[in-house]
Protein backbone atom coordinates (compact mmCIF):
# COMPACT_ATOMS: atom_id res chain seq x y z
CA UNK A 1 0.00 0.00 0.00
CA UNK A 2 1.47 3.35 -0.95
CA UNK A 3 -0.15 5.33 1.82
CA UNK A 4 2.51 4.84 4.47
CA UNK A 5 2.49 7.07 7.48
CA UNK A 6 -0.90 6.09 8.79
CA UNK A 7 -0.92 3.91 11.83
CA UNK A 8 -3.22 1.27 10.47
CA UNK A 9 -3.16 -0.63 7.30
CA UNK A 10 -6.31 -0.85 5.31
CA UNK A 11 -9.45 1.15 5.77
CA UNK A 12 -10.61 2.31 9.17
CA UNK A 13 -14.04 0.87 8.55
CA UNK A 14 -14.82 -1.85 6.09
CA UNK A 15 -18.49 -2.70 5.95
CA UNK A 16 -19.55 -5.48 3.69
CA UNK A 17 -23.17 -6.09 2.74
CA UNK A 18 -24.48 -5.15 6.16
CA UNK A 19 -28.01 -6.08 6.95
CA UNK A 20 -29.85 -5.44 10.18
CA UNK A 21 -33.17 -7.04 10.83
CA UNK A 22 -35.45 -6.04 13.64
CA UNK A 23 -38.03 -8.37 15.01
CA UNK A 24 -40.79 -5.97 15.91
CA UNK A 25 -42.46 -8.48 18.14
CA UNK A 26 -39.39 -8.72 20.35
CA UNK A 27 -38.73 -5.02 20.52
CA UNK A 28 -42.03 -4.45 22.24
CA UNK A 29 -41.57 -4.49 25.95
CA UNK A 30 -42.95 -7.92 26.49
CA UNK A 31 -44.62 -9.43 29.47
CA UNK A 32 -45.37 -13.08 29.88
CA UNK A 33 -49.05 -12.41 29.21
CA UNK A 34 -48.20 -11.13 25.74
CA UNK A 35 -46.08 -14.16 25.02
CA UNK A 36 -48.93 -16.48 25.86
CA UNK A 37 -51.16 -14.39 23.69
CA UNK A 38 -48.70 -14.68 20.84
CA UNK A 39 -48.44 -18.42 21.35
CA UNK A 40 -52.18 -18.82 21.15
CA UNK A 41 -52.57 -16.57 18.17
CA UNK A 42 -49.63 -17.19 15.90
CA UNK A 43 -49.25 -14.23 13.63
CA UNK A 44 -46.75 -13.87 10.86
CA UNK A 45 -43.55 -12.59 12.45
CA UNK A 46 -43.28 -8.89 11.95
CA UNK A 47 -39.78 -8.48 10.68
CA UNK A 48 -38.27 -5.39 9.30
CA UNK A 49 -34.93 -4.69 7.68
CA UNK A 50 -33.50 -1.46 9.01
CA UNK A 51 -30.43 -1.86 6.84
CA UNK A 52 -30.00 -3.84 3.70
CA UNK A 53 -26.88 -4.59 1.71
CA UNK A 54 -24.89 -1.63 2.96
CA UNK A 55 -21.33 -1.73 1.73
CA UNK A 56 -18.81 1.05 2.18
CA UNK A 57 -15.32 1.88 3.32
CA UNK A 58 -13.88 4.69 5.35
CA UNK A 59 -10.15 5.20 5.15
CA UNK A 60 -8.15 6.67 7.96
CA UNK A 61 -8.28 10.42 7.69
CA UNK A 62 -11.56 10.37 5.89
CA UNK A 63 -14.80 11.67 7.24
CA UNK A 64 -17.97 10.21 5.92
CA UNK A 65 -21.33 11.91 6.25
CA UNK A 66 -24.39 9.72 6.39
CA UNK A 67 -27.51 11.55 5.37
CA UNK A 68 -31.06 10.56 4.62
CA UNK A 69 -34.64 11.08 5.73
CA UNK A 70 -35.88 10.04 9.16
CA UNK A 71 -36.10 6.30 9.54
CA UNK A 72 -33.61 5.60 6.78
CA UNK A 73 -31.39 3.56 9.08
CA UNK A 74 -28.70 6.14 9.82
CA UNK A 75 -28.70 5.62 13.55
CA UNK A 76 -28.91 1.85 13.13
CA UNK A 77 -25.79 2.04 10.99
CA UNK A 78 -23.94 3.91 13.71
CA UNK A 79 -25.10 1.39 16.30
CA UNK A 80 -23.67 -1.43 14.20
CA UNK A 81 -20.38 0.41 13.70
CA UNK A 82 -20.13 1.02 17.43
CA UNK A 83 -20.66 -2.70 18.03
CA UNK A 84 -23.81 -2.04 20.00
CA UNK A 85 -25.99 -4.17 17.79
CA UNK A 86 -24.82 -7.10 15.76
CA UNK A 87 -25.56 -7.20 12.06
CA UNK A 88 -27.94 -9.93 10.98
CA UNK A 89 -26.14 -10.24 7.67
CA UNK A 90 -22.72 -9.34 6.40
CA UNK A 91 -19.88 -8.09 8.51
CA UNK A 92 -18.00 -4.97 9.42
CA UNK A 93 -14.38 -4.64 10.34
CA UNK A 94 -13.03 -1.71 12.25
CA UNK A 95 -9.37 -0.97 12.72
CA UNK A 96 -8.69 1.19 15.70
CA UNK A 97 -10.32 2.40 18.85
CA UNK A 98 -13.93 3.44 18.42
CA UNK A 99 -15.63 6.20 20.30
CA UNK A 100 -19.24 7.00 19.81
CA UNK A 101 -21.08 10.25 20.34
CA UNK A 102 -24.43 8.76 19.67
CA UNK A 103 -26.72 10.48 22.09
CA UNK A 104 -24.76 12.84 24.19
CA UNK A 105 -24.93 12.30 27.88
CA UNK A 106 -27.66 9.70 27.66
CA UNK A 107 -25.70 7.15 29.61
CA UNK A 108 -25.01 9.41 32.53
CA UNK A 109 -26.01 8.60 36.05
CA UNK A 110 -27.92 11.60 37.34
CA UNK A 111 -27.20 10.89 40.99
CA UNK A 112 -23.44 10.99 40.52
CA UNK A 113 -21.23 14.04 40.14
CA UNK A 114 -19.67 15.13 36.87
CA UNK A 115 -16.26 13.78 37.84
CA UNK A 116 -17.73 10.42 38.88
CA UNK A 117 -19.58 10.24 35.60
CA UNK A 118 -16.42 10.93 33.63
CA UNK A 119 -14.62 8.12 35.42
CA UNK A 120 -17.58 5.77 35.03
CA UNK A 121 -17.95 6.60 31.34
CA UNK A 122 -14.26 5.86 30.90
CA UNK A 123 -14.71 2.51 32.59
CA UNK A 124 -17.67 1.69 30.36
CA UNK A 125 -15.56 2.50 27.33
CA UNK A 126 -12.82 0.26 28.65
CA UNK A 127 -10.25 2.92 29.33
CA UNK A 128 -7.75 2.24 32.06
CA UNK A 129 -8.45 4.24 35.21
CA UNK A 130 -4.93 5.67 35.35
CA UNK A 131 -5.28 6.80 31.76
CA UNK A 132 -8.63 8.34 32.60
CA UNK A 133 -7.22 10.13 35.63
CA UNK A 134 -4.51 11.57 33.43
CA UNK A 135 -7.10 12.93 31.03
CA UNK A 136 -9.49 14.14 33.67
CA UNK A 137 -8.19 17.76 33.85
CA UNK A 138 -8.35 18.05 30.08
CA UNK A 139 -11.93 16.76 29.94
CA UNK A 140 -13.04 19.05 32.75
CA UNK A 141 -11.35 22.02 31.13
CA UNK A 142 -12.96 21.36 27.77
CA UNK A 143 -16.44 20.84 29.20
CA UNK A 144 -15.98 24.15 31.01
CA UNK A 145 -18.91 23.89 33.36
CA UNK A 146 -17.15 25.39 36.36
CA UNK A 147 -17.96 24.25 39.89
CA UNK A 148 -20.84 22.11 38.61
CA UNK A 149 -18.33 19.40 37.83
CA UNK A 150 -18.59 18.26 41.47
CA UNK A 151 -22.37 18.53 41.66
CA UNK A 152 -24.71 15.64 40.85
CA UNK A 153 -25.77 15.50 37.24
CA UNK A 154 -29.41 16.05 38.04
CA UNK A 155 -28.55 19.70 38.64
CA UNK A 156 -27.16 20.13 35.12
CA UNK A 157 -28.86 21.82 32.22
CA UNK A 158 -29.19 19.77 29.06
CA UNK A 159 -26.54 21.92 27.43
CA UNK A 160 -24.09 21.19 30.23
CA UNK A 161 -24.72 17.48 29.89
CA UNK A 162 -24.09 17.63 26.19
CA UNK A 163 -20.84 19.51 26.75
CA UNK A 164 -19.66 16.94 29.24
CA UNK A 165 -20.60 14.13 26.87
CA UNK A 166 -18.81 15.74 23.98
CA UNK A 167 -15.63 16.34 25.90
CA UNK A 168 -15.54 12.77 27.21
CA UNK A 169 -16.11 11.18 23.83
CA UNK A 170 -13.51 13.26 22.06
CA UNK A 171 -10.90 13.33 24.80
CA UNK A 172 -10.37 9.59 24.71
CA UNK A 173 -8.32 9.88 21.55
CA UNK A 174 -10.41 7.69 19.29
CA UNK A 175 -9.18 6.33 15.99
CA UNK A 176 -12.71 6.11 14.72
CA UNK A 177 -15.30 8.59 15.88
CA UNK A 178 -18.99 8.08 15.36
CA UNK A 179 -21.13 11.18 15.69
CA UNK A 180 -24.90 11.37 15.61
CA UNK A 181 -26.46 14.81 15.22
CA UNK A 182 -25.02 16.31 18.30
CA UNK A 183 -22.93 19.08 16.98
CA UNK A 184 -25.65 21.65 17.25
CA UNK A 185 -25.82 21.38 21.03
CA UNK A 186 -24.64 23.90 23.52
CA UNK A 187 -24.35 27.62 23.14
CA UNK A 188 -22.63 29.50 20.35
CA UNK A 189 -19.22 29.44 22.00
CA UNK A 190 -19.29 25.71 22.71
CA UNK A 191 -20.53 24.94 19.24
CA UNK A 192 -17.55 26.78 17.85
CA UNK A 193 -15.24 24.90 20.18
CA UNK A 194 -16.66 21.49 19.27
CA UNK A 195 -16.42 22.44 15.62
CA UNK A 196 -12.73 23.10 16.09
CA UNK A 197 -12.33 19.86 17.97
CA UNK A 198 -13.91 17.86 15.16
CA UNK A 199 -11.69 19.62 12.65
CA UNK A 200 -8.70 18.77 14.79
CA UNK A 201 -9.73 15.11 14.90
CA UNK A 202 -10.19 15.01 11.15
CA UNK A 203 -6.76 16.55 10.67
CA UNK A 204 -5.26 13.97 13.02
CA UNK A 205 -6.06 11.38 10.37
CA UNK A 206 -8.86 9.63 12.17
CA UNK A 207 -11.88 8.11 10.62
CA UNK A 208 -15.15 9.84 11.27
CA UNK A 209 -18.69 8.84 10.50
CA UNK A 210 -21.11 11.69 10.96
CA UNK A 211 -24.86 11.44 10.90
CA UNK A 212 -26.48 14.81 10.52
CA UNK A 213 -29.27 16.81 8.99
CA UNK A 214 -27.13 19.91 8.81
CA UNK A 215 -26.01 20.04 5.17
CA UNK A 216 -23.46 22.75 5.94
CA UNK A 217 -21.58 20.28 8.08
CA UNK A 218 -21.68 17.72 5.34
CA UNK A 219 -20.16 19.96 2.73
CA UNK A 220 -17.63 21.71 4.93
CA UNK A 221 -16.34 18.82 7.01
CA UNK A 222 -16.81 15.61 5.16
CA UNK A 223 -14.92 14.49 2.13
CA UNK A 224 -17.46 11.83 1.29
CA UNK A 225 -21.16 11.35 1.81
CA UNK A 226 -23.52 8.42 1.80
CA UNK A 227 -27.23 8.73 1.18
CA UNK A 228 -29.40 6.15 2.91
CA UNK A 229 -33.02 5.62 2.05
CA UNK A 230 -35.10 2.89 3.62
CA UNK A 231 -32.00 1.02 4.62
CA UNK A 232 -30.37 1.03 1.22
CA UNK A 233 -27.42 3.02 -0.02
CA UNK A 234 -28.85 5.26 -2.70
CA UNK A 235 -25.84 7.40 -3.46
CA UNK A 236 -22.25 7.67 -2.38
CA UNK A 237 -19.52 10.09 -3.34
CA UNK A 238 -18.66 13.75 -3.28
CA UNK A 239 -20.60 15.50 -0.48
CA UNK A 240 -21.91 18.30 -2.67
CA UNK A 241 -23.26 15.85 -5.25
CA UNK A 242 -24.86 13.57 -2.69
CA UNK A 243 -26.44 16.52 -0.90
CA UNK A 244 -27.90 17.65 -4.22
CA UNK A 245 -29.36 14.20 -4.85
CA UNK A 246 -30.76 14.10 -1.34
CA UNK A 247 -32.36 17.51 -1.73
CA UNK A 248 -33.86 16.50 -5.05
CA UNK A 249 -35.22 13.32 -3.48
CA UNK A 250 -36.72 15.04 -0.50
CA UNK A 251 -38.17 17.75 -2.72
CA UNK A 252 -39.75 15.08 -4.88
CA UNK A 253 -41.07 13.24 -1.81
CA UNK A 254 -42.54 16.50 -0.57
CA UNK A 255 -44.20 17.22 -3.92
CA UNK A 256 -45.57 13.70 -4.12
CA UNK A 257 -47.05 14.06 -0.68
CA UNK A 258 -48.54 17.40 -1.60
CA UNK A 259 -50.01 15.96 -4.79
CA UNK A 260 -51.45 13.09 -2.83
CA UNK A 261 -53.04 15.46 -0.33
CA UNK A 262 -54.41 17.54 -3.14
CA UNK A 263 -55.84 14.48 -4.82
CA UNK A 264 -57.56 13.42 -1.61
CA UNK A 265 -59.00 16.89 -1.17
CA UNK A 266 -60.25 16.90 -4.75
CA UNK A 267 -61.88 13.54 -4.18
CA UNK A 268 -63.65 15.03 -1.20
CA UNK A 269 -64.90 17.93 -3.30
CA UNK A 270 -66.15 15.82 -6.19
CA UNK B 1 -5.26 8.84 -0.61
CA UNK B 2 -2.67 11.52 0.03
CA UNK B 3 -0.14 10.81 2.72
CA UNK B 4 -0.79 12.62 5.93
CA UNK B 5 1.75 13.18 8.65
CA UNK B 6 0.27 12.60 12.03
CA UNK B 7 1.46 13.36 15.48
CA UNK B 8 1.25 9.77 16.52
CA UNK B 9 1.50 9.17 20.25
CA UNK B 10 2.39 5.52 19.95
CA UNK B 11 4.97 6.27 17.29
CA UNK B 12 4.08 3.16 15.37
CA UNK B 13 4.50 4.52 11.90
CA UNK B 14 5.46 2.03 9.28
CA UNK B 15 7.20 3.45 6.25
CA UNK B 16 8.29 0.97 3.66
CA UNK B 17 7.42 -2.61 4.46
CA UNK B 18 3.77 -2.78 5.37
CA UNK B 19 3.79 -5.80 7.59
CA UNK B 20 0.95 -6.50 9.91
CA UNK B 21 3.22 -7.67 12.69
CA UNK B 22 5.00 -4.34 13.00
CA UNK B 23 1.92 -2.20 13.41
CA UNK B 24 -0.32 -1.80 16.38
CA UNK B 25 -3.44 -3.34 15.00
CA UNK B 26 -6.64 -3.05 16.88
CA UNK B 27 -9.20 -4.87 14.85
CA UNK B 28 -12.73 -5.45 15.78
CA UNK B 29 -15.18 -7.16 13.57
CA UNK B 30 -18.84 -7.75 14.02
CA UNK B 31 -20.56 -10.43 12.08
CA UNK B 32 -23.43 -12.83 12.29
CA UNK B 33 -21.33 -15.76 13.53
CA UNK B 34 -22.37 -17.95 16.45
CA UNK B 35 -19.55 -19.28 18.67
CA UNK B 36 -19.76 -22.49 20.67
CA UNK B 37 -20.79 -22.92 24.30
CA UNK B 38 -17.41 -23.34 25.94
CA UNK B 39 -15.98 -20.35 24.13
CA UNK B 40 -18.89 -18.22 25.27
CA UNK B 41 -18.38 -19.22 28.89
CA UNK B 42 -14.65 -18.51 28.76
CA UNK B 43 -15.42 -15.22 27.04
CA UNK B 44 -17.93 -14.29 29.74
CA UNK B 45 -15.44 -15.03 32.50
CA UNK B 46 -12.78 -13.06 30.63
CA UNK B 47 -15.22 -10.16 30.25
CA UNK B 48 -15.81 -10.06 33.98
CA UNK B 49 -12.11 -10.22 34.75
CA UNK B 50 -10.97 -7.69 32.16
CA UNK B 51 -13.67 -5.25 33.23
CA UNK B 52 -13.19 -5.66 36.96
CA UNK B 53 -12.40 -1.96 37.12
CA UNK B 54 -15.81 -1.14 35.69
CA UNK B 55 -17.38 -3.48 38.21
CA UNK B 56 -15.51 -1.70 40.97
CA UNK B 57 -16.72 1.71 39.82
CA UNK B 58 -20.27 0.44 39.52
CA UNK B 59 -20.15 -0.90 43.05
CA UNK B 60 -18.70 2.35 44.28
CA UNK B 61 -21.34 4.35 42.40
CA UNK B 62 -24.04 2.16 43.89
CA UNK B 63 -22.68 2.68 47.38
CA UNK B 64 -22.33 6.45 47.08
CA UNK B 65 -25.86 6.65 45.75
CA UNK B 66 -27.53 4.62 48.48
CA UNK B 67 -27.68 6.80 51.48
CA UNK B 68 -26.73 9.95 49.61
CA UNK B 69 -30.22 11.37 50.09
CA UNK B 70 -30.75 10.33 53.69
CA UNK B 71 -29.80 12.13 56.87
CA UNK B 72 -27.97 9.20 58.39
CA UNK B 73 -26.36 8.16 55.11
CA UNK B 74 -24.02 5.23 55.43
CA UNK B 75 -25.05 4.60 59.03
CA UNK B 76 -28.05 2.87 57.49
CA UNK B 77 -25.82 0.05 56.24
CA UNK B 78 -25.29 -0.90 59.88
CA UNK B 79 -28.66 0.19 61.20
CA UNK B 80 -30.75 -1.54 58.57
CA UNK B 81 -29.90 -5.15 59.46
CA UNK B 82 -30.26 -4.35 63.16
CA UNK B 83 -33.77 -2.97 62.71
CA UNK B 84 -34.72 -5.95 60.60
CA UNK B 85 -33.43 -8.17 63.38
CA UNK B 86 -35.63 -6.40 65.90
CA UNK B 87 -38.67 -6.90 63.67
CA UNK B 88 -38.09 -10.62 63.31
CA UNK B 89 -37.27 -11.19 66.97
CA UNK B 90 -40.37 -9.36 68.14
CA UNK B 91 -42.51 -11.04 65.50
CA UNK B 92 -41.38 -14.59 66.21
CA UNK B 93 -41.28 -14.22 70.02
CA UNK B 94 -44.84 -12.88 70.06
CA UNK B 95 -46.37 -15.36 67.64
CA UNK B 96 -44.38 -18.53 68.16
CA UNK B 97 -43.41 -17.88 71.74
CA UNK B 98 -40.79 -20.53 72.25
CA UNK B 99 -37.55 -19.79 70.47
CA UNK B 100 -34.02 -21.11 70.39
CA UNK B 101 -31.67 -19.80 73.09
CA UNK B 102 -29.93 -16.53 72.19
CA UNK B 103 -32.52 -16.15 69.49
CA UNK B 104 -31.36 -12.72 68.20
CA UNK B 105 -27.98 -14.16 67.30
CA UNK B 106 -29.62 -17.27 65.89
CA UNK B 107 -31.72 -15.15 63.51
CA UNK B 108 -29.00 -12.65 62.73
CA UNK B 109 -26.73 -15.38 61.38
CA UNK B 110 -29.37 -16.01 58.71
CA UNK B 111 -30.69 -12.47 58.09
CA UNK B 112 -27.30 -11.05 57.14
CA UNK B 113 -26.53 -13.47 54.29
CA UNK B 114 -30.15 -13.38 53.17
CA UNK B 115 -30.19 -9.59 52.94
CA UNK B 116 -27.14 -9.79 50.72
CA UNK B 117 -28.73 -12.45 48.54
CA UNK B 118 -32.12 -10.84 48.15
CA UNK B 119 -30.81 -7.31 47.55
CA UNK B 120 -28.25 -8.63 45.07
CA UNK B 121 -30.90 -10.54 43.14
CA UNK B 122 -33.31 -7.60 43.17
CA UNK B 123 -30.58 -5.25 41.97
CA UNK B 124 -29.35 -7.68 39.37
CA UNK B 125 -32.78 -8.16 37.82
CA UNK B 126 -32.96 -4.48 36.90
CA UNK B 127 -29.22 -4.06 36.37
CA UNK B 128 -29.25 -4.49 32.60
CA UNK B 129 -32.60 -2.83 31.97
CA UNK B 130 -31.79 0.25 34.04
CA UNK B 131 -28.58 0.81 32.08
CA UNK B 132 -30.55 0.81 28.87
CA UNK B 133 -29.25 4.16 27.73
CA UNK B 134 -25.56 3.43 28.14
CA UNK B 135 -26.05 0.04 26.49
CA UNK B 136 -27.31 1.87 23.44
CA UNK B 137 -24.38 4.23 23.49
CA UNK B 138 -21.28 2.22 24.28
CA UNK B 139 -20.23 -1.30 23.46
CA UNK B 140 -19.17 -3.11 26.62
CA UNK B 141 -19.66 -6.58 28.13
CA UNK B 142 -23.06 -6.38 29.77
CA UNK B 143 -22.28 -9.30 32.07
CA UNK B 144 -20.40 -6.86 34.29
CA UNK B 145 -23.72 -5.34 35.36
CA UNK B 146 -25.23 -8.32 37.24
CA UNK B 147 -21.76 -9.16 38.54
CA UNK B 148 -21.49 -5.67 40.03
CA UNK B 149 -24.90 -6.06 41.68
CA UNK B 150 -23.73 -9.27 43.30
CA UNK B 151 -20.56 -7.60 44.49
CA UNK B 152 -22.24 -4.56 46.00
CA UNK B 153 -24.28 -7.05 48.02
CA UNK B 154 -21.00 -8.36 49.40
CA UNK B 155 -20.07 -4.89 50.61
CA UNK B 156 -23.37 -4.54 52.41
CA UNK B 157 -22.83 -7.98 53.91
CA UNK B 158 -19.39 -6.95 55.11
CA UNK B 159 -20.85 -3.87 56.76
CA UNK B 160 -23.54 -6.02 58.31
CA UNK B 161 -20.82 -7.97 60.08
CA UNK B 162 -20.07 -4.88 62.18
CA UNK B 163 -23.37 -5.01 64.13
CA UNK B 164 -22.98 -8.79 64.29
CA UNK B 165 -19.66 -8.51 66.05
CA UNK B 166 -20.95 -5.69 68.26
CA UNK B 167 -23.88 -7.85 69.26
CA UNK B 168 -21.61 -10.78 70.01
CA UNK B 169 -19.07 -8.81 72.01
CA UNK B 170 -21.76 -7.02 74.01
CA UNK B 171 -24.22 -9.81 74.72
CA UNK B 172 -22.89 -13.20 73.65
CA UNK B 173 -19.25 -13.01 74.56
CA UNK B 174 -19.07 -16.74 75.34
CA UNK B 175 -20.05 -17.51 71.74
CA UNK B 176 -17.08 -15.68 70.21
CA UNK B 177 -14.85 -18.49 68.95
CA UNK B 178 -12.35 -18.93 66.16
CA UNK B 179 -14.88 -20.50 63.78
CA UNK B 180 -16.09 -16.95 63.05
CA UNK B 181 -13.04 -16.76 60.80
CA UNK B 182 -14.74 -19.28 58.50
CA UNK B 183 -17.48 -16.80 57.55
CA UNK B 184 -15.64 -15.75 54.35
CA UNK B 185 -15.43 -19.39 53.29
CA UNK B 186 -19.20 -19.82 53.46
CA UNK B 187 -19.60 -16.40 51.84
CA UNK B 188 -17.58 -17.48 48.81
CA UNK B 189 -19.95 -20.38 48.19
CA UNK B 190 -22.90 -18.03 48.51
CA UNK B 191 -21.24 -15.51 46.20
CA UNK B 192 -20.91 -18.03 43.39
CA UNK B 193 -24.46 -19.27 43.82
CA UNK B 194 -25.79 -15.69 43.85
CA UNK B 195 -23.79 -14.77 40.77
CA UNK B 196 -25.28 -17.64 38.79
CA UNK B 197 -28.82 -16.59 39.59
CA UNK B 198 -28.09 -12.87 39.13
CA UNK B 199 -26.67 -13.38 35.65
CA UNK B 200 -29.60 -15.47 34.44
CA UNK B 201 -32.35 -13.29 35.89
CA UNK B 202 -30.84 -10.03 34.61
CA UNK B 203 -30.92 -11.43 31.07
CA UNK B 204 -34.43 -12.83 31.31
CA UNK B 205 -35.74 -9.50 32.59
CA UNK B 206 -34.71 -7.80 29.36
CA UNK B 207 -37.29 -9.88 27.52
CA UNK B 208 -39.86 -10.37 30.26
CA UNK B 209 -40.23 -7.43 32.59
CA UNK B 210 -42.35 -9.54 34.92
CA UNK B 211 -39.28 -11.10 36.49
CA UNK B 212 -39.04 -8.36 39.10
CA UNK B 213 -42.63 -8.83 40.22
CA UNK B 214 -42.31 -12.59 40.42
CA UNK B 215 -38.96 -12.47 42.16
CA UNK B 216 -40.19 -10.20 44.93
CA UNK B 217 -42.68 -12.81 46.07
CA UNK B 218 -40.61 -15.83 45.21
CA UNK B 219 -37.79 -14.48 47.37
CA UNK B 220 -40.10 -13.94 50.31
CA UNK B 221 -41.50 -17.45 50.01
CA UNK B 222 -37.98 -18.84 49.67
CA UNK B 223 -36.94 -17.06 52.86
CA UNK B 224 -39.77 -18.51 54.92
CA UNK B 225 -39.19 -21.97 53.47
CA UNK B 226 -35.52 -21.81 54.41
CA UNK B 227 -34.41 -22.41 57.99
CA UNK B 228 -33.83 -18.75 58.79
CA UNK B 229 -36.28 -18.07 61.61
CA UNK B 230 -36.35 -21.67 62.77
CA UNK B 231 -33.76 -24.41 62.99
CA UNK B 232 -33.21 -27.33 60.65
CA UNK B 233 -33.81 -29.66 63.61
CA UNK B 234 -37.36 -28.38 63.90
CA UNK B 235 -37.92 -29.20 60.25
CA UNK B 236 -36.34 -32.65 60.64
CA UNK B 237 -38.81 -33.47 63.38
CA UNK B 238 -41.58 -32.77 60.90
CA UNK B 239 -40.06 -34.61 57.98
CA UNK B 240 -38.97 -37.71 59.92
CA UNK B 241 -41.80 -39.74 58.41
CA UNK B 242 -41.62 -38.08 55.03
CA UNK B 243 -38.15 -38.69 53.66
CA UNK B 244 -39.03 -37.19 50.26
CA UNK B 245 -39.92 -33.82 51.70
CA UNK B 246 -36.87 -33.98 53.89
CA UNK B 247 -34.72 -34.71 50.87
CA UNK B 248 -36.20 -31.88 48.85
CA UNK B 249 -35.73 -29.57 51.82
CA UNK B 250 -32.07 -30.51 51.92
CA UNK B 251 -31.72 -29.53 48.26
CA UNK B 252 -32.48 -25.90 49.06
CA UNK B 253 -29.12 -24.14 48.80
CA UNK B 254 -30.10 -21.90 51.65
CA UNK B 255 -30.62 -24.85 53.94
CA UNK B 256 -26.95 -25.62 53.41
CA UNK B 257 -25.85 -21.99 53.62
CA UNK B 258 -27.88 -21.06 56.70
CA UNK B 259 -26.73 -24.21 58.47
CA UNK B 260 -23.13 -23.39 57.65
CA UNK B 261 -23.41 -19.76 58.76
CA UNK B 262 -25.15 -20.84 61.92
CA UNK B 263 -22.50 -23.46 62.63
CA UNK B 264 -19.65 -20.95 62.47
CA UNK B 265 -21.45 -17.97 64.07
CA UNK B 266 -23.99 -19.39 66.50
CA UNK B 267 -22.82 -22.87 67.45
CA UNK B 268 -19.12 -22.26 67.09
CA UNK B 269 -18.52 -25.57 65.34
CA UNK B 270 -17.18 -26.53 61.95
CA UNK B 271 -19.70 -26.41 59.09
CA UNK B 272 -20.46 -29.45 56.96
CA UNK B 273 -17.69 -29.17 54.42
CA UNK B 274 -19.17 -31.92 52.29
CA UNK B 275 -22.47 -30.07 51.86
CA UNK B 276 -20.63 -26.83 51.13
CA UNK B 277 -18.40 -28.53 48.58
CA UNK B 278 -21.41 -30.06 46.83
CA UNK B 279 -23.14 -26.69 46.74
CA UNK B 280 -19.97 -25.05 45.48
CA UNK B 281 -19.65 -27.56 42.68
CA UNK B 282 -23.30 -27.20 41.71
CA UNK B 283 -23.02 -23.41 41.82
CA UNK B 284 -20.00 -23.47 39.54
CA UNK B 285 -21.91 -25.50 37.00
CA UNK B 286 -24.80 -23.07 37.35
CA UNK B 287 -22.49 -20.10 36.81
CA UNK B 288 -21.20 -21.70 33.63
CA UNK B 289 -24.70 -22.35 32.38
CA UNK B 290 -25.78 -18.85 33.42
CA UNK B 291 -22.93 -17.19 31.58
CA UNK B 292 -23.67 -19.21 28.47
CA UNK B 293 -27.33 -18.23 28.67
CA UNK B 294 -26.44 -14.57 29.17
CA UNK B 295 -23.90 -14.45 26.37
CA UNK B 296 -26.33 -16.05 23.96
CA UNK B 297 -28.94 -13.40 24.67
CA UNK B 298 -26.54 -10.47 24.96
CA UNK B 299 -26.43 -9.55 21.24
CA UNK B 300 -30.18 -9.00 21.29
CA UNK B 301 -30.16 -6.64 24.29
CA UNK B 302 -29.57 -3.39 22.42
CA UNK B 303 -32.29 -4.23 19.93
CA UNK B 304 -34.88 -5.12 22.51
CA UNK B 305 -34.22 -2.42 25.09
Amino acid sequence: MPSAGTRFEGPAIDAHRLGVEYNLRLTRKTTIRHSFYNLLQPRPPTRFWALRDVTFRVDHGESLAVIGPNGAGKTTLLLVLAGIIQPSKGHVEIRGKVSSLLTLGAGFDTELSGVDNIVLAGAFMGIDSREMERRLPEIIAFADIGPFIDAPLKTYSSGMRARLGFSIATAVDPDVLLVDEVLATGDQAFREKSRQRIEQLIRAAKGIVLVTHDMNWVTTFCNRALLLEEGHVVAEGDPADVVTIYQEHSERARLEKEAEALRLRLQGVL
Amino acid sequence: MPTRETANPSGASCYGTPRVATTVQLRTSYGAARPNALRLIVEGLADMWSRRQLARYLVRAELTKTGANTVLGNVWWVLDPLLQLVVYVVFVSLIVGRTSPDYPLFVFAAILPWKWFSSAINDAISSVVSRERIIKQVHFPKIVLPAASTLSGVVHFAFGLIPLFLLMVLFYRDRVVWTLLLIPLVAVVQLIFTLALAVVLSAVNVFYRDVGNVARHALRLWFYLSPALYSVEQVRRFTENQPTIGFVYGLNPFTVLFEAYRAVIYDGVLPSFVALAVLLGASMILVGAGIYFFKRLEPAFAKVL
